[in-house]
């Protein structure tokens, strides 16, 4: 734990901060809203004081009543982790700023949480799904998705399976050859 | 007739078809008996009349015939040595040593399906492989394997073993258009601008050692590479300082590297790079197609390494002149004791070779103890009578040294694909004209010149 | 919700009726069948004069998984490249949800099946943190050896890869060979091969064994030599030597901006190692270098893997000589509940940063875990160190980057 981390980020961001820095470990967290995203970020990433250059990695979270995008940032002038949480965003039409203009890498990590929670990265030149087909229309990772919701809309839905359904009874090698000629 | 066909009805299909194949044999032989009997003194006349086309006919049925073998032991040769390259034991299942492997590929791509893309030009697509293979297998027919032992020779040779090998890449860029696939096309592609601009330098690297035969035929450059007898009417060899690679050493390292090239082989087998286009201009084949289109690979490599052994090697000479020995046992001369040694001869070299192992160690079985022996006997009596052969038969020997310096250079491509990563495309066409060009350029005006300055150093012109 | 999902009437699904074979040539392009959804996505499927597309994978010899890639050529100049990923996706995230913490442990093992012991460590060491244990430093010395071992496979398995894709046939067959007396020794002592499964919260799930460690004390006595013998092969070849130079280079600059770690970014130069520069486990107490080259190019890259084999065997040398004795799992009790809380651990595995974020509600099961996965990141790389080079690289940069499909997709 860096005490003295936690007093200069309180100095610096004091106002943007929508909750008690914690510390924890080697993380140390703060929380801001999601229109800070940008400034926020920018600042750590090119202020020499933090000097967090390396983004370590970016997550969808949702908590059931709103969703949080949180990102994980490293940097030299600091023993811990730093964790920012942009925190509050509608679970109806959760939107956030892009890091991208930061960190080209995060294009993809940006996708993926769009892919599984529905987070708009505004700014992002590329966000579409990654992972689940692009007719896919729920975002999996949502704490109102259970796995079986989606199957009818889903593009498998109607399809006939190729397999037949196994049924032991029917599996004999005769049965099997009959099938087979008619 | 209804026992006909109750018989007819119990038969197998391979039964039904010896039972029609049967009876239409025997009408057929007995036919071509009559035919033989009655107008056999002119059927003869008409083909000595014709030679030279039943020769070529014959030679051209031959090669064709031989030219799966060939492809077989290479590609045995090939994941058998690459295996143990790699650690790894290779095919062991199928024959002695899974010598039989390749084989079964042959076999098992004629039973599999032929399949033709949807869009796939259908005339185009069918043709790519035979003519690829047509090429390969025609040029082996200026090749001499041996004394004697040639299907053609004619002072244009060397040109047409070029012109037929530049054949190939209609062949392939005919496979890679017309399979109606992206892969297949750039493969097609790639081996266009790879086989024509490695031609070039082949065929110039050539042109000073033709310089120094002044002769295009094999027959001839090969004869100049060892002593050659003709007054007593028998080959003799001379030592190996005579072969041109001596006298041309870089332009035998320009045509080993190019026609690696040629025979798209690693590091050169872009065209069907399979990190990077799938199979090249072979992706969508399948099939016998496919078939033709590997035959045509591994016979590339031999003709290649024929080629390379004929210009370069000495083709048939031994390395070193040895020793004539005159030792032709006429068979006649025994007489009735011909039959003697035939009969007695056999037995008693089986029991010989197998008393031993009856005598010598008690767990052995008479049977097995005789097992041994005949295939001990048979052993040495190849053995004998290759040897005997190989002394009174110049075809032979020189056989025998034709296939062993071109399989070494077959084992030579083999090792280079186990060894060696794959050039990029932008640096074999640099390395083919940047360097290769140049270089053979240079070993010709050479040549040229070496010639000139002995000629009027011997005083006036060849 | 007015999130911009596309509803289902501006679609083109792709079991459309309307959508027949008949349609044209350009049912055979990789092209979606639906309107683009973002402007890059227009931009790329929108093609230039004399380009075309070719569609790589995901079924093609060499895309070290199910990947495909949609690449735009310019003759055999790749000018972009679009990598459509998810045939692997198995969403382990949300499985993970549903699994109590132990059974998650076994769920986040196949996403990196080339370097597997990674995958547990960073969750491992998550929920450590939420629960406020202390690992044994028994356990602690066992996991960094089973580690390195990983390490020196999953090394290994690159360099096989990586000439394979250059088109050498043999190195490959000769890096399995140690890869598999590798795998042999952990699957001693762990029970299995390739999933191990092994690491356990606040612990390890077995100790050193015989078998193990007289596989690990016979392979130890002669890997010096083997590695060299096999790293011979392939640094003394001109023609490797030449392909791999130059191909696919990237700055130190570029390397952050693209979130790259592990040996892709230590290949620009710069020496981020978590083991040095967030030190864990008991990294601090080894003796041990960080390589790094200046060159960032495909060669930097698997010189710098290779350098790197040798230093994970001075550690396991280490660990072997100073293994304490102890016990090999911290007292818990076997239900776990940790209180409402967050964490993120991130460990230094063989392609980079293997990060996990637990978020945990005060039940027994995850409320959340984030796995990030360095291949996914360097995947994407791909897209800004491919266009300008030919086809044939498309496959040498990507393995030079060492990227494993299962961890791409999640």
């Amino acid at each position: 734990m860096d005490r003295a981390f936690k007093r200069r980020l309180e100095g610096r961001f004091a106002e943007r901060l929508t909750g008690p820095v914690r510390q924890r470990h080697d993380e140390t967290e703060i929380r801001i809203a999601a229109a800070d995203v940008t400034d926020t970020l920018r600042t750590l990433h090119d202020d020499p004081a933090f000097g967090f250059e390396f983004l370590s990695d970016l997550a969808g979270v949702d908590t059931g009543t709103y969703m949080q995008v949180v990102y994980h940032l490293w940097s030299d002038t600091t023993s811990d982790w730093l964790r920012v949480i942009a925190d509050g965003l509608s679970r109806e039409d959760p939107r956030v700023p892009s890091v991208t203009f930061l960190w080209k890498g995060a294009e993809w990590m940006e996708r993926e949480a769009y892919d599984m929670f529905g987070i708009t990265f505004e700014g992002n030149r590329d966000l579409r799904r990654i992972y689940m087909p692009p007719d896919y229309t729920s975002f999996p990772l949502r704490k109102d998705f259970y796995l079986a919701d989606d199957s009818a809309r889903s593009p498998g839905a109607g399809v006939r399976h190729m397999e037949r359904v196994h049924d032991p009874r029917n599996s004999t090698p005769g049965n099997t050859l009959r099938r087979a000629r008619a | 007739m209804t026992a006909l066909a109750r018989t007819w009805d119990h038969l197998t299909l391979p039964g039904k078809a010896l039972f029609i194949l049967i009876p239409l044999l025997a009408l057929l032989t007995t036919g071509l008996i009559v035919v033989i009997a009655l107008f056999g003194k002119q059927i003869l006349d008409i083909l000595i009349f014709n030679l030279p086309i039943v020769r070529f006919v014959f030679a051209a049925t031959v090669l064709l015939l031989l030219a799966p073998p060939i492809a077989f032991v290479i590609i045995y040769m090939e994941m058998k040595i690459i295996a143990l390259m790699n650690l790894r034991i290779g095919p062991d299942r199928v024959g002695p040593w899974g010598t039989l492997l390749s084989t079964i590929h042959g076999l098992k791509v004629l039973m599999k399906e032929d399949f033709t893309p949807t869009r796939a030009d259908p005339v185009v697509f069918t043709w790519a492989p035979v003519v690829v293979f047509a090429t390969m297998a025609l040029s082996v027919l200026v090749i001499p394997f041996a004394p004697g032992l040639f299907a053609q020779d004619f002072n244009l040779a060397l040109l047409y073993f070029f012109a037929i090998g530049g054949l190939t890449v209609v062949g392939l860029l005919m496979g890679g258009w017309a399979s109606f696939n992206k892969y297949s096309l750039l493969g097609g592609l790639r081996s266009a601008a790879q086989i024509v601009s490695y031609e070039i330098p082949l065929t110039l690297s050539v042109v000073g050692l033709v310089i120094l035969a002044g002769t295009m035929s094999l027959n001839h450059i090969v004869q100049q590479q060892g002593v050659y007898v003709d007054a007593t009417g028998s080959h003799g060899s001379g030592w190996f300082l005579d072969w041109y690679v001596f006298r041309q050493p870089l332009a035998f390292l320009i045509f080993a590297i190019a026609a690696t090239a040629e025979a798209n082989r690693t590091p050169f087998d872009l065209t069907e790079a399979d990190s990077e286009i799938v199979a090249g201009f072979a992706t969508e084949y399948s099939g016998m197609r496919f078939g033709f289109f590997f035959f045509a690979e591994y016979i590339g490599v031999f003709i290649i390494s024929a080629l390379t052994t004929v210009l370069f090697l000495g083709g048939w000479n031994a390395p070193f002149p040895f020793p004539r020995i005159s030792w032709l046992v006429d068979p006649g001369s025994l007489g009735i004791g011909l039959l003697f040694v035939v009969a007695l001869v056999p037995l008693l070299g089986t029991l010989l070779l197998a008393a031993p192992f009856y005598l010598f160690r008690s767990q052995t079985r008479w049977w097995v103890a005789l097992i041994i022996g005949f295939v001990l006997f048979n052993v040495v009596a190849g053995g004998l009578f290759g040897l005997w052969a190989y002394i009174n038969f110049d075809w032979v020997a020189g056989l025998f040294w034709f296939l062993g310096k071109t399989f070494t250079l077959v084992f030579v491509f083999v090792w280079m694909r186990g060894t060696l990563p794959r050039v990029r495309i932008d640096q074999l066409m640099g390395f083919a004209w940047k360097w290769l060009l140049p270089a053979s350029l240079l070993n010709l005006f050479v040549t040229a010149l070496g010639v000139l300055v002995a000629d009027a150093l011997r005083g006036g012109p060849a | 919700m007015t999130t911009p999902t596309p509803t289902a009437s501006e679609h083109r699904s792709t079991d459309d009726p309307r959508i027949t074979l008949d349609e044209g040539v350009g049912v055979f392009e990789p092209i979606p069948p639906y309107p683009p959804r973002t402007e890059r996505e227009a931009e790329f499927y929108t093609l230039g004069d004399g380009e075309m597309f070719i569609n790589m994978g995901p079924q093609h010899p060499s895309t070290h998984g199910v990947l495909r890639v949609v690449l735009k050529l310019d003759g055999e100049k790749v000018v972009d490249l679009d990598p459509v990923l998810g045939y692997l996706h198995r969403g382990v995230e949300k499985l993970c949800e549903n699994a109590d913490y132990h059974q998650t442990i076994s769920q986040v093992d196949p996403l990196e099946y080339i370097s597997s012991l990674f995958c547990e460590w960073a969750p491992v060491t998550a929920y450590e943190k939420l629960l406020d244990v202390e690992v044994p430093r028994r356990a602690e010395y066992i996991r960094v050896l089973s580690g390195e071992l990983n390490r020196i496979s999953s090394h290994a398995l690159f360099m096989g890869w990586f000439a394979l894709d250059l088109g050498g046939l043999t190195p490959i067959l000769w890096s399995f060979i140690e890869r598999d007396e590798i795998v042999e020794m952990l699957a001693a002592l762990t029970g299995q091969r390739m999933l191990f499964n092994y690491f356990r919260i606040g612990g390890v799930n077995g100790d050193l064994n015989h078998e193990f460690l007289s596989r690990l004390g016979d392979w130890m006595s002669r890997a010096v030599g083997q590695v060299e013998a096999n790293t011979k092969l392939l640094n003394e070849n001109e023609i490797f030597v030449r392909r791999a130079s130059g191909l696919g280079v990237v700055d130190q600059e570029t390397a952050i901006r693209l979130c790259m770690t592990g040996a892709n970014l230590r290949a620009t130069g710069i020496p981020f190692d978590l083991r040095r520069t967030h030190p864990y486990s008991i990294y601090p107490e080894l003796e041990f270098d960080i390589p790094t080259r200046s060159e960032g190019d495909s060669l930097a890259r698997y010189l710098l893997r290779m350098e790197e084999v040798k230093q994970s065997l001075r550690i396991i040398d280490q660990c072997l000589d100073k293994m304490p004795d102890g016990p090999i799992m911290a007292k818990l009790p076997r239900l776990l509940r940790p209180r409402p809380g967050r964490a993120w651990a991130a460990v230094e595995g063989p392609r980079g940063v293997y990060g996990a974020y637990a978020i945990s509600d005060g039940t027994d099961q995850p409320f959340r875990l984030k796995i990030h996965d360095p291949s996914f990141i360097h995947l994407q790389a791909v897209g800004a160190l491919l266009p300008g080079n030919l086809l044939a690289d498309t496959m040498a940069i990507m393995a030079s980057l060492d990227p494993v499909m299962g961890g791409v997709d999640k």
